[in-house]
């Protein structure tokens, strides 16, 4: 029972940054723009959130700062792939590779090893208990107990959703990645709607990584984000870019990781073999998508720049 | 004709340099931002890892393995494969040497290091093979496929040498046993300077060969052009992805069993550096523009940065890391190089709301 709980909430604890990642980054693959960069814009989130929370004494003030540096880097991001035409797969590594070079030389420069905010926030006090509900057995390990960015992450499964299919926004988004010509010729501004979905996913990508590294552990590492973008990114391509489907994909992830984690503390030598098992659950999904829908491609440009 | 062609080369070169060059200056702001002078900086990077002697066999030595990385990701990205596995294969390939390594005893040097760096290549096929066979034939998507196997890889790799058989208890640090001394690369010329760098340039002479004149190196290039034609063309398009992922690779795991017997010895969790033995090669391949030749002075070119960067870090208050910051940027500016080759910079600020995006790709298949 006490581990069924633990995995109940460490499945919630684990997708919440990949879910949030995901539907932001679903929105600009829907405009026909994959953002491989959604790795470094989360590490950016993590690391810059991190850092101004501690410059500042303030989280609050912290987070602002990072998503807004966040949505600079996503500003660069797009003036790149879509006003100069890159390709943005290798546009995207390069903002990876920037933001973890980057992050890395900053700590270098302040010569400490990692960003550590036990001064400034304690953990304990961010979770949010929803009184009542926390009482019920199991679905009050489900929903209480877990910091304001879970919650955020669940309302904006369905916002995105909403936007994507209910608003004139949405439909734009969808006529763009479906056929680029037919949406100039009805008069959509094609390089606006993109930015603002790449840029939307920037900001979601920023406060998934602020969850991780401010929020979760009051403590900022190196290359903290471990691939949590490139996970959305393969949620967001098995889901086929529908909201709710991509966040079920994330969610699995989200899963396994809780069930290696919780299960590793009974494998005695084998544990640290655990936590390579959500990317081979990964790659099993992705192989199994493909089979079943046999229309196994991003859509990328056909040269490599 | 003459004046043409040497007007495309000077163009190929300005557009290969100009990306190096922004990014230096976009860096130079980075290093003045922390207090720091960029040209005493920049100065230091280059001077000790080019022009001092010992400075120079260095950055040679280090160019070996990572000739072979920036080759391992040209041949895959020409044919339009985004083969992410060198990173793991170089890993892999390298964690394979040390085993056998430091776990075969009773043989000549010579064949312990070639046994070794078989391994090395045998490792890094059979790693790329598992995303070679899932996108050949049920069409999974390589890219994520080798992002996820890259970080499966390196937990169970950390499990090997945290603990077990494998682990060396007498190191301070995690790492597994050092490789004996017979599978040692020996110092050439008083300097870093190991065979292994000679073994790389024959391997980079033999795929300039693959590149340039081989039925081979065509294939790649039409796959990368147009893979419906080729496929209409009765090319096996799913032998040859296979195939080319297998070469590639093969190519990273001799990067990474080399670099182990040249270089580090024993497998630690940083033994990829940073960012990686694989990203540099994607970095030395897309500076070098695919091409054998530039792919080798582009090698030389990083090679130079990581020898440069430990100097960086002992002359100057700049963090050695600004190297890993300059490549990222340089990676930023490369991304749409190819299309600033054909149309130059101005051109294409002044006309970038008047083209249809979809161009973009048939730009960079210039590069």
């Amino acid at each position: 029972m006490n581990m069924l709980n633990s995995i109940l909430y460490d499945t919630i604890y684990y997708s919440t940054p990949i879910v949030l990642c995901t539907i932001g980054g679903l929105l600009s693959y829907n405009a026909n723009v994959v953002n491989i960069g959604l790795e470094g814009m989360m590490l950016m989130g993590a690391f810059s959130s991190a850092l101004f929370s501690l410059l500042t004494g303030n989280i609050f003030l912290g987070i602002l700062i990072g998503v807004v540096l966040t949505f600079l880097l996503g500003l660069i991001f797009s003036f790149l792939s879509i006003n100069l035409k890159s390709n943005f797969i290798i546009t995207g590594f390069g903002v990876n590779i920037l933001v973890a070079a980057l992050s890395e030389f900053v700590l270098q420069y302040m010569q400490v090893a990692n960003i550590n905010l036990n001064s400034v926030v304690n953990v304990n006090h961010l979770k949010i208990h929803i009184p009542l509900v926390e009482n019920i057995p199991i679905l009050g390990k489900l929903l209480s107990g877990h910091p304001f960015m879970t919650y955020f992450t669940i309302a904006m499964v369905f916002v995105v959703n909403l936007i994507l299919y209910h608003t004139r926004f949405g439909l734009y988004v969808r006529v763009v990645g479906e056929n680029e010509d037919s949406a100039r010729s009805v008069g959509i501004n094609v390089n606006r709607v993109r930015y603002a979905a790449i840029l939307i996913g920037a900001v979601l990508s920023a406060l998934a990584g602020a969850n991780l590294s401010v929020e979760r552990m009051a403590l900022f590492t190196n290359n903290m984000t471990a691939g949590r973008g490139f996970i959305a990114l393969a949620a967001f391509y098995c889901g086929k870019g529908k909201p709710l489907n991509s966040v079920l994909y994330a969610v699995i992830f989200g899963l396994a990781q809780a069930l290696a984690t919780n299960l590793s503390l009974n494998a005695g030598a084998a544990s640290g073999l655990f936590g390579a098992v959500p990317y081979v659950v990964m790659v099993i999904v992705l192989a199994a998508v493909s089979v079943t829908k046999q229309r196994g491609k991003l859509t990328r440009g056909t040269g490599i720049g | 004709m003459e004046k043409k062609k040497l007007k495309h080369y000077l163009r190929e070169t300005l557009s290969t340099l100009l990306p190096i060059l922004a990014a230096l200056v976009v860096g130079g702001f980075v290093i003045l931002a922390i207090g720091e002078n960029p040209i005493t900086t920049y100065g230091v990077l280059l001077q000790k890892s080019l022009f001092t002697y010992s400075g120079l066999m260095k950055t040679l030595h280090y160019a070996g393995p990572l000739i072979l990385t920036g080759l391992a990701i040209a041949v895959a990205f020409k044919a339009n494969i985004y083969n992410m596995a060198v990173e793991g294969a170089a890993v892999l390939g390298g964690f394979s040497a040390a085993v056998v390594g430091f776990s075969l005893h009773g043989v000549s040097a010579p064949v312990h290091i070639f046994l070794c760096l078989l391994t090395g290549i045998l490792a890094g096929v059979l790693y790329t093979a598992i995303p070679a066979f899932l996108k050949a034939y049920l069409n999974v998507d390589e890219m994520v496929v080798t992002l996820m196997l890259n970080y499966a890889l390196v937990i169970v790799l950390q499990y090997f040498t945290e603990g077990g058989a494998l682990k060396d208890p007498k190191a301070g640090y995690v790492s597994t046993y050092s490789v004996s001394p017979d599978a040692m690369f020996q110092k050439l010329f008083n300097s870093d300077l190991t065979p292994f760098f000679f073994i790389s340039i024959i391997i980079f002479i033999f795929f300039w060969f693959v590149f340039k004149k081989s039925k081979l190196g065509y294939e790649i290039t039409a796959m990368g052009n147009n893979p419906a034609f080729s496929e209409a063309s009765g090319m096996n398009v799913r032998r040859k992805i296979i195939l080319i992922m297998l070469i590639s690779g093969a190519l990273s795991g001799l990067a990474g069993g080399g670099f182990m017997l040249s270089e580090k010895y024993r497998y630690t969790l940083d033994f990829s550096g940073d960012p990686g033995l694989g990203w540099e090669g994607m970095l030395i391949a897309l500076v070098g523009r695919k091409d054998p030749v530039g792919i080798l002075i582009a090698s030389i070119f990083f090679a130079a940065l990581n020898t440069g960067s430990d100097y960086v870090d002992m002359f100057t208050n700049v963090p050695k890391n600004i190297v890993g910051v300059l490549q990222g940027i340089i990676i930023l500016f490369v991304s749409f190089r190819a299309a600033d080759a054909k149309f130059g910079i101005s051109a294409k600020l002044r006309d970038k709301f008047g083209k249809s995006p979809k161009d973009a790709p048939a730009e960079g298949k210039a590069a």
